[in-house]
């Protein structure tokens, strides 16, 4: 089902909740909601706080039809992301009795199931890269923030080439395993 | 249209511009492979990072990662080394990391080269500015070693062929 009739099949029915579009709704929207947040607070449990924030909200305004474009949807709760990551900045989110309250699935809230990456064949592709590329992709992933810019004799520029060349050659790595 | 792998490299450390972004953004909410190969990525930081933690892998590190790894509350066991010096080393059951602070004269070099027995390991990262090299060994393979002597050796090289820094000898014992 493409967005927009995603939308409307939630929006139609003002009597009756129509479940299997709400389920899909969250299905698809959660994975997205969660990145966001794991990229802009970087903390797991703030990002599942998001999801449920933003999957409550959304569908709250998608039963009430308040998404003038259904063509929309993905920005409308790209829009909701940005406004929830503030409050939670903020800490005046809402945080309590969601799930309970909004029947959005818990699997929907919680981590999906994470790639699992075999640890020795992980440990052997990090040691066949240089050793300033090694050591980037450990800092980048370790400090995990928007510090990690530069390293003592490189360049911001210098850092990013590096880090992009590292990351291309660890995932051909793993992915030939 | 699926976005580049070093897009979604610079989106998750932050190195889009503004604009691009919030751009990006609004391709990602609508892509589900863009969402896939992005989760992934995040998967691998993971992965990496728990390797890290864990002491499967051996880095020679910034003074940035080292503060980092204190910040989280690692145990680190540090030997500060000059050139020359010889120490009674050991890593302890308790000890996350042992940090081999190997302090040379850096100042206008371009490349070192690290060599030890295991072999030769070049252009490892090094701050000219405090005179050090930061050698990690990865703890696991260590905890498991009996007592061996390890001899580093400094290099610095460039177009002119190379020069010594400085030569370092760990006596280590389990602990």
């Amino acid at each position: 089902m493409q967005d927009a009739a995603l939308a409307r099949a939630i929006a139609g029915s003002p009597d009756a909740i129509d479940a299997g579009a709400e389920a899909e709704f969250c299905r698809r929207f959660a994975p997205r909601v969660r990145l966001y947040g794991l990229r802009h607070l970087r903390d797991r449990h703030a990002a599942a706080d998001l999801v449920q924030q933003v999957l409550m909200m959304a569908l709250e305004r998608l039963r009430a039809g308040k998404l003038r474009d259904p063509e929309r949807l993905a920005s409308f709760v790209l829009g909701m992301c940005r406004m929830v990551v503030v409050d939670l900045r903020r800490g005046t989110a809402r945080r309590n009795g969601l799930l309970e309250e909004w029947l959005i699935p818990e699997e929907a809230v919680e981590d999906s199931e994470p790639r699992v990456f075999e640890r020795d064949r992980l440990a052997a592709c990090l040691e066949a890269l240089s050793e300033r590329e090694r050591s980037i992709v450990i800092a980048s992933f370790f400090e995990e923030n928007e510090n990690q810019k530069a390293e003592p004799g490189l360049s911001a520029g210098n850092v990013r080439v590096i880090r992009h060349r590292a990351l291309g050659k660890l995932r051909a790595c793993m992915e030939a395993a | 249209m699926s976005a580049e792998f070093a897009t979604l490299v610079d989106y998750w450390f932050g190195d889009l511009a503004r604009e691009e972004e919030a751009a990006f953004e609004e391709h990602l909410f609508g892509c589900d492979e863009c969402t896939t190969k992005l989760a992934e990525l995040v998967a691998l930081g993971g992965a990496v990072r728990a390797a890290w933690r864990e002491g499967a892998v051996r880095a020679v590190i910034s003074r940035a990662l080292l503060d980092a790894m204190k910040g989280e509350g690692l145990r680190l066991r540090e030997y500060a080394m000059t050139p020359g010096g010889s120490v009674d080393c050991t890593i302890a059951a308790t000890d996350d990391f042992v940090v081999s602070r190997l302090s040379a004269p850096l100042a206008n070099v371009r490349r070192v080269d690290l060599v030890t027995d295991a072999g030769r390991f070049e252009d490892v990262p090094f701050d000219a500015a405090a005179g050090e090299v930061l050698m990690c060994p990865a703890p696991a393979a260590l905890k498991r070693k009996g007592r061996f002597t390890l001899r580093v050796q400094l290099l610095a090289v460039d177009d002119a062929g190379e020069r010594e820094l400085g030569k370092y000898t760990f006596e280590h014992s389990p602990s």
